[in-house]
């Protein structure tokens, strides 16, 4: 997968991002921002989940992996989870997370939490807006073209790990890899 | 419905159809664009675009391809999943599928109306439905589970709204449980005099019903009491419900006053709420003479049997050092309770409509109105007290200092239709303006002046109100008052100056007045906030509860189960207020009389065989749904109480949970879908 | 401080014809002519277009009319109407000043004691037109070392902007003692600009005399770029005014206070020091550019109230109803004129209100107060003697 896709049909670049609503309220924060007619950037991309709870830090990692820009979560105010605290489950997760993408390199900026109830339509409106102001400022993350240059300096240590230690060493097995996830449905 | 499997291994084939709705997504997405690309990605079978996806031509359309393109799966992209999931998924079971196997894309309220590009609008739309593509494949069938419900309902809030739908309940044969706060059920309308447009009398009127709700065996009236604990979920919620004392045992009061007649206080002394203040109770005392329950009450704060002051757990101690002339008048009858304490009642009821209503605004936030300065500046609702046969003056009209007024100015949009305040219009204010102007004039000589922003009378019969009561003869100035004080000429009557700009003649006007009726708008209750946590609603903006549409579903709300009826979900007079109940009322009944509520089957279950027995999910459930096999050492998720939040299925770190209809396959190719390159 | 967020509703290019396209023209066009403007206006009654009225005649394109009128020559700046606009409206600091600088370029007979003030003003940097080199003359009197930016050589805490009427005026240096003797026993880190300040230009602003304003406005910005200092504090509402809202637009980031608030964000060590008590009844009068224009009604009651032996009683008109004493928007210069057209003066309507009130002394924050109160005294017949003080100078008179 190329960067190249980032770009409109005139060239020029433009972000991507990944939002995950949960349905209770910020999915329907944004409906509401739709029945105002409230006008936003265009660039995000929503995917609906029950809760902020569900949101798989995996999710945020594979989202950048395959091109996003920016990342957005966005769930109930606290108290307000329909499910009563799935959002400080994702709360620590986004705290964690943020170390962790920024010890590989992602800027910490490129995702965000916001609790965003089913009543502020404008609330979406103007994250959204904010959103991708930031990323744009921060310009193309192309973590895919990176994996490509990583892959290869990983290689070239196993390699190197390999010639010098002989078989046997730890190596960079397949852990490294992103890790997809396994759907064993019975 | 029983499961249609679609045959192992039989190849997937998606039929696609983007909707035009109209010109709503068309206009600014590409749908034929849209298509045409869909075509082109791998198991689509068919992709078309319609004028209106979901009107029957369009839900037959699919289930003509489901049958002869031998369709397995079906995306439809149109609206929001939140207005017509169920509608596609109905069609999409209607041709032969299990229903699960329909996806939706929302390119209305998330695309075509929010964004202004229609390239960029059109390539999203296209991004977001390669996104279902990639999923639908991973769909599994699912079936529907049905979970009985609770006939029973709860109604919060005994105003003229609660009050109607419990009547209606009841008439019906269901179960009612109507909580009320206040020690009498009644609400607002228990304090007018006369009512607009109409002009008949309130509690004419109301008093039938209360005394029904107050005899009607179907309904269980709890008032002084306040819901506490909400669980649970539509067609079984189990709610708590705190009841306070009264320290009367409400069996055994006849409600014959005996102890207000004989309450060692022998003339009434404390501000009386139900009158704002403006009359004077006992300690001991009945709400209103046509209060429901008709049972008296005792205020702990300020009757001699108990102690000053509330303790920390906001109980009283009894200090036993009143002679109790109250109970030695109540006699055999042993009625009073000093002892009574704060009493937890446990209900299961399956539907909760809200009736909780508005409170007035409170004039003190627009100083210059001088509320609460000088004693003859009242609120419309003290007027209305004053005003009332039953109020503290007896019906006539006088204010505090016991003269009649001779001259009154009557202030409109007090706290609305201001950015200081309230930005809405309150919608009754006008209009009982107006109906108190009359009163004003039917009581007395006075002369009465309307100041008004711009006159609103919408609604059957209220132009016609309007027009009846302006021929009475009364000021009607087109200003909106800036200023009200002492008139510096008179300082000792007590008179005020009005000063407002006459917009019509552009000239500024200063009249003397007498009294000063502010005609406070609705805001919502001061505790709404800690009701809606409570009852897991939304609120608008503003604080009023909101509906879950405000045309389609006007008094559903986003919690299946939960109606909403009343003042609680905005300003509205009595009659909107009682068709909002009756409507809360049959919403309540369809979902009773279907017997049962579809639960969508998004619960998560573990894989045995991949759990690695860490037990990190258990205490992750806020339900409890998860339980550890000591035995096999594994988790195991009890479906029936899982609601399906997904959060031990993001926590699990051998992904050993699946949440269904959210399998993390199906997230992942989402994830993929949006991101994947578009032709330029 | 606010200032910039707020300046944002208009820039400094911003005309009558543009108006409308700015955001803060945006919202006159939600304007529901409900006339609360005209009717709490103090001049309301002597304006033959009132604030509502020029609205509606810029939004259907006849605001020709009104500046061929001297209804707005009548607007004393006092942010009534803007404060109790239903919809949020800028009229006192951004229409009114725009359709006056019209009426005053229309009208060939401008009074002449304002002509004269702006004239002033442009010549000497100060409306009596006395000699800028005696604008620190005061500071031989101020009993403690009041420190030139230029000689201190280093940042300073605070830019105090002394102003004209607190440096030239008899009863304004008063002000500006007293403000020395309490920055000097807090200890604050303070200088002033010394002889090379100029007026800040409010009056000029109001009257939207852009032309002046903006030289005046440019020739602080540009003194104030040569030194370094983290916040300005003034004792004259006006001056205050124009920081906070129209300075920013040529470039003005540091934060602005009046003294009144500097001093009751420093209650706290201000109070021990409060030792000599008073004993005497005070009325506060709010200052439109610190009551209404900001919201600011509460510090300077709490530091009257700090004060030991005061007792504060209120007036009928206070705190956004405030009457305002008529200084504003060149108000302070246009008293003949407003005698010849047969208004009232609104520092004796003021001072009537505070008579009532039994009170001793008539506490003021702005510096134009004092002269237009003490003024209206000598006019209006009173029983009981009563004093005009500014309210740092009570502060000052009890660290004794
Ligand atoms: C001054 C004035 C005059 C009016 N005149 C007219 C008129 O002439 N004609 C007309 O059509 N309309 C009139 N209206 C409007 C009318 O008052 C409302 O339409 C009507 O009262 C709405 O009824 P409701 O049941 O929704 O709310 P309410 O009357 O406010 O009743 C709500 C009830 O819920 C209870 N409650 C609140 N919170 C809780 C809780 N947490 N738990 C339990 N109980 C709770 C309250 O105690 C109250 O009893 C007037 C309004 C005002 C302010
Ligand atoms: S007060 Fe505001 S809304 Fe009312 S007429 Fe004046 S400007 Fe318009
Ligand atoms: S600022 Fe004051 S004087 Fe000027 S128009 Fe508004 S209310 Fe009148
Ligand atoms: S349901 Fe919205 S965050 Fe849990």
């Amino acid at each position: 997968m190329s960067d190249s896709t980032n770009k409109t049909p005139d060239g020029n670049w433009t972000p991507r991002i990944v939002a995950f609503f949960c349905n209770w309220c910020t999915y329907t924060a944004a409906d509401l921002a739709g029945v105002s007619r409230m006008k936003y950037a265009s660039n995000i991309r929503v995917i609906r989940l029950m809760c902020s709870g569900r949101v798989d830090p995996q999710f945020v990692v594979d989202a950048f992996a395959k091109g996003a820009d920016g990342v957005l979560i966005g769930g109930c105010h606290p108290n307000d989870c329909h499910y009563v605290e799935g959002n400080y489950k994702c709360l620590r997760r986004y705290q964690m997370l943020k170390r962790m993408i920024a010890d590989m390199g992602i800027e910490p900026d490129r995702l965000r939490l916001e609790w965003i109830s089913a009543a502020e339509g404008e609330k979406v409106r103007r994250v959204v807006n904010e959103m991708v102001e930031t990323v744009k400022q921060l310009g193309p993350l192309g973590i895919p073209a990176k994996f490509e240059q990583w892959d290869k300096e990983m290689n070239a240590l196993a390699e190197h790990v390999a010639a010098s230690q002989g078989a046997g060493a730890p190596g960079s097995s397949g852990q490294n890899k992103p890790q997809t996830a396994q759907t064993a449905h019975v | 419905m029983n499961i249609m499997e679609t045959r192992k291994n039989e190849p997937v084939r998606i039929g696609f159809y983007v909707c035009h709705c109209g010109v709503n997504i068309a206009h600014m997405v590409d749908v034929e664009a849209v298509a045409k690309y869909v075509a082109t990605l791998p198991n689509v079978v068919v992709s078309r675009n319609y004028k209106y996806m979901c009107s029957d031509p369009g839900q037959e359309m699919i289930q003509k391809d489901i049958r002869e393109q031998r369709l397995n799966r079906v995306v439809v992209a149109a609206c929001s999943p939140l207005l017509h999931e169920h509608t596609f998924r109905g069609a999409t079971e209607a041709g032969g599928l299990n229903p699960f196997y329909f996806q939706m894309v929302n390119i209305r309220e998330h695309n075509s109306w929010v964004h202004t590009d229609r390239l960029e609008a059109t390539r999203k739309a296209m991004a977001l439905a390669r996104a279902a593509i990639q999923r639908v494949p991973h769909h599994k069938p699912l079936e529907v589970k049905k979970v009985p419900i609770n006939p029973d309902v709860l109604i919060v809030g005994g105003g003229i709204a609660g009050i109607h739908a419990a009547i209606t309940m009841a008439n019906a044969g269901k179960k009612v449980y109507l909580v009320e706060k206040e020690p009498s059920i009644g609400g607002h309308m228990a304090m007018f005099d006369k009512t607009f447009p109409t002009l008949d009398c309130a509690m004419c009127v109301l008093s039938p019903k209360m005394a029904t709700v107050g005899s009607h065996p179907n309904i269980t009236l709890w008032t002084y009491s306040e819901v506490v604990k909400v669980d649970g979920y539509v067609g079984n919620f189990k709610v708590t419900v705190r009841r306070k004392p009264r320290y009367i045992i409400e069996d055994l009061c006849t409600g014959c006053q005996e102890c207000v007649a004989n309450c060692v206080y022998k003339e009434p002394k404390f501000p009386d709420a139900f009158n704002l203040g403006l009359g004077k109770r006992k300690p001991v005392y009945m709400p209103f003479a046509q209060a429901i329950p008709s049972i008296a009450i005792i205020d702990p704060e300020v009757c001699l049997n108990f102690k000053r002051g509330k303790n920390p757990d906001g109980s009283y101690t009894v200090s036993d050092k009143c002679k109790k002339l109250c109970v030695v008048a109540c006699g055999d009858r042993k009625a009073i309770d000093f002892s009574q304490k704060a009493e937890d009642k446990e209900i299961t009821v399956g539907t909760i409509i809200m009736a909780t209503g508005f409170k007035t605004f409170d004039p003190r936030r627009t100083p210059y109105y001088g509320y609460g300065v000088y004693p003859n500046v009242y609120t419309a609702l003290e007027l209305e007290r004053v005003i009332n046969a039953s109020g503290p003056t007896e019906g006539h009209l006088v204010m505090r200092n016991g003269k009649e007024p001779k001259r009154v100015a009557i202030v409109h949009c007090v706290g609305s239709r201001d950015e200081n305040t309230n930005r809405w219009c309150s919608r009754v204010c006008c209009l009982y303006s107006l109906k108190l102007a009359h009163l004003i004039l039917e009581h007395t000589d006075a002369e009465v002046y309307n100041f008004y922003i711009d006159m609103r009378t919408p609604g059957k019969s209220m132009e016609e109100f309007y027009n009846r009561v302006a021929e009475e003869g009364m000021h009607l100035v087109r200003g909106r008052v800036a200023d009200v004080y002492p008139d510096p000429n008179d300082t000792a009557s007590g008179r005020l100056i009005v000063q407002a700009e006459d917009t019509l003649t552009n000239r500024i006007l200063k009249i003397p007045v007498d009294m000063v009726v502010l005609s406070v708008g609705l805001e919502p209750r001061p505790e709404a906030e800690d009701l809606r946590r409570l009852f897991n609603l939304s609120c608008s903006s503003e604080g009023w509860f909101l509906e879950r549409h405000p045309k389609l579903a006007p008094v559903s709300t986003f919690t299946d189960g939960i109606f909403l009826a009343g003042c609680c979900q905005g300003p509205k007079d009595i009659p909107d207020s009682v068709a909002q109940a009756g409507a809360a009322a049959a919403e309540a009944f369809s979902l009773i009389d279907k017997g049962y509520v579809e639960q969508e089957p998004n619960t998560a279950f573990v894989l045995a065989e991949e759990c690695s027995g860490c037990k990190s999910c258990i205490p992750l459930c806020p339900y409890t749904a998860i339980s550890f096999n000591e035995e096999t050492k594994k988790a195991f998720i009890n479906e029936a109480l899982c609601k399906g939040c997904g959060t031990c299925v993001a926590a699990c770190p051998s992904g050993s949970i699946v949440q269904n209809l959210f399998e993390d396959q199906e997230i992942f190719s989402e994830i993929d879908g949006v991101l994947a390159p578009l032709p330029q | 401080m606010a200032g910039v967020a707020e300046a944002a509703v208009v820039d400094r290019t911003t005309t009558l014809q543009t108006l409308l396209n700015t955001p803060a023209g945006k919202r006159m066009i939600t304007c529901i002519q409900c006339g609360t403007c005209a009717g709490t206006c103090p001049y309301g009654d002597y304006m033959e277009f009132s604030p509502r009225l020029v609205i509606n005649m810029l939004r259907r394109g006849f605001i020709d009319e009104v500046i061929k009128s001297d209804s707005l020559l009548r607007c004393v700046a006092c942010y009534a109407c803007t404060a109790k606009c239903p919809r949020n409206i800028r009229l006192t600091d951004v229409l009114l000043p725009l359709v006056k600088e019209q009426v005053l370029m229309n009208n060939t007979q401008m009074p002449a004691e304002f002509q004269k003030s702006l004239e002033n003003m442009h010549r000497y940097g100060n409306p009596m037109g006395e000699s800028p080199r005696k604008r620190t003359a005061w500071t031989a009197t101020a009993g403690v070392k009041v420190p030139l930016i230029a000689e201190v050589k280093r940042e300073v805490d605070v830019l105090w902007f002394v102003e004209c009427y607190t440096s030239f005026y008899a009863r304004g240096q008063d002000n500006s003692r007293a403000t020395a003797k309490l920055f000097a026993a807090l200890g604050v880190d303070f200088a002033i600009l010394g002889n090379d300040e100029k007026c800040a230009g409010e009056c000029g602003q109001m009257t939207w005399e852009s032309g002046l304003f903006e030289s005046l406005a440019e020739y602080n910005m540009k003194l104030f770029g040569k030194y370094k200092f983290r916040r300005i504090v003034t004792g004259d509402a006006h001056a205050f005014n124009a920081f906070r809202f129209r300075y920013p637009m040529y470039g003005l980031t540091q934060p602005v206070e009046h003294t009144t608030q500097f001093f009751a964000r420093h209650l706290e060590q201000l109070k021990p020091k409060l030792k000599k008590p008073l004993n005497m009844v005070v009325t506060y009068h709010d200052p439109c550019c610190l009551g209404r224009a900001v919201g600011c009604y509460e510090d300077p009651r709490a530091l009257l109230q700090a004060i030991p032996g005061v007792k504060l009683v209120e007036m009928v008109h206070n705190r956004v109803n405030a009457v305002c004493c008529g200084g504003g928007g060149g108000g302070m210069w246009l008293d003949t004129y407003y005698k010849q057209k047969g208004m009232d003066r609104l520092s004796e309507r003021r001072v009537k209100e505070a008579i009532a009130t039994g009170a001793d002394v008539l506490a003021v924050a702005c510096p134009y107060e004092v002269s237009r109160f003490e003024d209206a005294l000598k006019v209006v017949p009173h029983d009981k003697p009563m004093v005009v003080r500014d309210v740092v100078e009570l502060l000052a008179e009890s660290i004794g």
